[in-house]
């Protein structure tokens, strides 16, 4: 009789069968367990993938983290906003009249048109107000959308007013002028709201040791010095810019008078084919300098300057 | 380089011009004129400068003097260039401005994800006069092993409405390596069966010259007088002397699992980062003992640390399993036909793992047993990584756990010390559960 000795070797018991001597790896069960056959949410890293306008805008529009309450420096950015955007509101009433406006086109009612148009700006006002107050930029946002929708027309037409109080329609210059400085706020605006919410994002960083900064005072000092002087720098700029179609003629002038006075007297050159005209060529001469990488010698002749 | 603000400014710009021109609307012409003015304005004067403009070209940066470029230059020193996990690595940043016009530059030192920032900042925004230099310090934690490296510089300088900016990296690199974190033991309870040619601090169990207690024999003749016990002697009436057990250096050999499924579950808490600690923590027990440790490490190829003894093997233990990276799946059959023949018979081999996804390992193993290798296994559990952190739900862990056990029984058959080490569980305390104590 033959007696089977008992040993530790239990190979044997596998013999003819598939033996799988480890537990399967955990990423393969993941996607084999739970009622369905989905992988758990939790064993894929969480990627954020940003929207369409978050990429647009380069990042989210509500940020993650909430914003500290404001410091000294952005009351005042705040503060600034809500003089600009009161100044705004009444220059875009003021240069957009209802004729001309999409809601003039699509209704064809001059009372219907003008009524959505102060709607509109109302809005692009109220929301504005909000953002700024809330330091939210989804409502900054649509503020500036509203703003550049209220000031697009879509008609043939010169320089009008709606509400023209100080007899402006009569003095182009004046007209123009006007026009540059409600462009200049337009931008100041988009510049405020979005220093806003960079100086409230900086602010909550430095509060929280995100970011440390040093000397902040030259830091905030250099951005209300830019605040002051490139809006004026960008009003006498683009005044000369627009003025090209007076500048050319008066150029022209000093080699040959007659052509000088039919370039004056030219339809094309004072209409808004001439403004296009001699924008193109200052732009061409702005792009010139770019080409010959102008920046750079600037800043290597403000460094010798300064070593001066 | 354009900022996606001033992108965005433009893109209205040029709408509103050719509107303007379609429409023949001098207002929308005057105002995207306006926008463009702003924008040339910014680009042209905005302030942002020659950090990149006139940079030297990244890799003309030498050593340890720093990425010299034009104008502004970093330069970089560490607390220390080796430390332990959860330690702490001081970092001075020194930025220095040859130019001589005063700079706005926002700076951001590149530290590996992993790292937290326990004091100071690595992102500063600073206006740096002109010729001066400035020291920025911070302070890391390390709470992962591995081979880092900080770096590099990010400079950027932007016009003051954030239009338009210049950014440009300085390659200043500087390396350091995080040892895995070691738990102080008291003992192993592992001690080799085959002596060696000279004696050391070690007791492997024979008897012969030693310090601890083996065992009771009868007296013959030449045996010491002080080997004598006494006390044995008058309960039996016969000579006895004590016997005690041999000391030697032994050696030790330590494999590590460190296959690409050895990383399942959280980042700092799975099979990988508890074997490497085990493994420096025994390294480091051992060499203290004047034993003579190997340490294996296989993944995608097999690394080993050949045996040798002293601090300078720790270092040299700690630098591998510091670069111990999850790969591969290569099965420890094929190490340990590798390394069978390198090894002393009866050597104690300690083997690290959570015994996933490889089919040899018991052949492997009791390749091992039949050559009387003492084998201990430590085995930290995948499963209850991963279900602390809810990836597995109470079924699943409850099958593949059985599934475990079974596997854990089979080799404890083949007579091998195997412990399930759960994540709880002292380093120590999974030892001498191993060793049955």
């Amino acid at each position: 009789m033959t007696v089977n000795r008992p040993s530790s070797d239990t190979s044997h018991l596998y013999d003819g069968k598939t033996v799988r001597s480890s537990a399967p790896s955990r990423k393969k069960i993941a996607g084999q367990l739970g009622s369905g056959s989905d992988i758990p949410k939790d064993a894929i890293p969480e990627v954020e993938i940003p929207s369409f306008i978050e990429s647009l805008l380069g990042g989210p529009l509500v940020p993650k983290t909430k914003f500290l309450p404001p410091a000294k420096m952005v009351q005042n950015l705040q503060l600034g906003v809500y003089g600009i955007l009161v100044a705004l509101s009444l220059m875009t009433y003021m240069i957009s009249p209802a004729e001309g406006t999409i809601w003039y086109m699509i209704t064809g009612s001059l009372g219907i048109a003008t009524i959505f148009q102060l709607i509109l700006i109302a809005t692009a006002t109220g929301t504005g107000f909000w953002g700024t107050f809330q330091r939210d930029g989804r409502f900054t946002l649509i503020s500036n959308l509203l703003f550049i929708l209220a000031i697009l027309r879509f008609a043939s037409s010169k320089i009008m007013l709606s509400n023209d109080m100080f007899g402006l329609q009569d003095k182009p210059f004046l007209l123009s002028a006007l026009v540059v400085v409600y462009a200049v706020l337009l931008i100041m605006y988009f510049e405020l709201t979005n220093g806003v919410m960079r100086y409230s994002m900086l602010d909550t960083s430095i509060r929280t040791n995100e970011v440390y900064v040093m000397n902040p005072q030259k830091v905030v000092g250099k951005y209300h010095r830019s605040l002051l002087i490139n809006p004026l720098i960008a009003t006498v700029l683009a005044t000369i810019v627009l003025s090209a179609n007076t500048i050319l003629p008066f150029i022209v002038g000093i080699f040959s008078k007659d052509t000088a006075l039919r370039m004056e007297e030219s339809v094309e050159l004072i209409s808004v084919y001439g403004v296009a005209l001699g924008t193109f060529f200052v732009f061409c001469i702005v792009g010139g300098l770019f080409a010959l990488n102008l920046p750079t010698h600037l800043q290597n002749f403000r460094e010798k300057r300064a070593e001066d | 380089m354009w900022s996606r603000k001033s992108a965005m400014l433009g893109s209205l710009a040029i709408a509103m011009y050719l509107l303007g021109l379609t429409l023949r609307n001098s207002q929308l012409v005057t105002i995207a004129v306006v926008i463009f003015v702003f924008l040339t304005w910014a680009a042209l004067f905005g302030g942002h400068a020659d950090v990149a403009a006139t940079g030297r070209r990244a890799d003309e940066w030498s050593g340890e003097e720093g990425s010299a470029l034009n104008s502004v230059s970093a330069m970089r020193k560490l607390s220390s260039a080796r430390i332990f996990e959860d330690g702490e690595l001081n970092i001075t940043l020194r930025m220095q401005n040859h130019s001589s016009l005063a700079k706005i530059l926002e700076v951001r030192d590149r530290v590996p994800e992993v790292m937290r920032i326990k004091d100071g900042s690595n992102y500063i925004l600073m206006e740096l006069g002109p010729r001066r230099e400035t020291f920025i310090e911070y302070t890391v934690e390390c709470p992962l092993r591995g081979f880092y490296s900080l770096g590099p510089v990010a400079v950027r300088i932007q016009d003051p409405f954030g239009l338009f900016h210049k950014e440009k990296e300085l390659h200043v690199y500087n390396d350091f390596l995080v040892f895995p974190k070691m738990e102080d033991l008291s003992d192993t309870f592992v001690k080799s069966r085959v002596p060696k040619i000279f004696t050391g601090a070690v007791n492997i169990r024979q008897p012969g010259p030693g310090s601890e207690f083996y065992s009771l024999r009868e007296y013959f003749e030449g045996d010491s007088f002080r080997a004598i016990n006494w006390s044995a002697y008058a309960r039996t009436g016969k000579l006895m002397v004590n016997e005690r057990e041999r000391d030697a250096v032994s050696d030790i050999i330590i494999i590590v699992d460190s296959r690409s499924v050895a990383e399942t579950g959280p980042v700092s808490r799975n099979a990988l980062v508890y074997s490497t600690r085990a493994a420096a923590s025994l390294a480091k027990f051992f060499l203290s003992r004047r034993d003579s440790v190997g340490v294996v490490v296989y993944g995608d190829e097999v690394a080993s640390v050949d045996r040798d003894t002293g601090s300078k093997q720790l270092y040299v233990i700690l630098t591998k399993l510091s670069g111990a990276v999850a790969r591969g799946n290569i099965p420890l059959q094929v190490v340990v036909n590798r390394i069978l023949p390198h090894i002393n018979k009866g050597s104690p081999i300690i083997f690290l793992s959570n015994l996933e996804d490889d089919p040899t390992i018991v052949n492997a193993l009791r390749d091992f047993r039949a050559r009387n290798f003492d084998v201990t296994v430590l085995t930290p559990s995948s499963l209850e990584f991963e279900f602390d952190a809810h990836r597995i739900d109470r079924t699943g862990y409850e099958v593949m756990k059985t599934e475990r056990d079974v596997l854990i029984s089979e080799l404890r058959g083949l007579g091998v010390n195997i412990m399930d080490w759960e994540p709880d569980m002292l380093l120590s305390t999974a030892l001498a559960g191993a060793r049955g104590f």
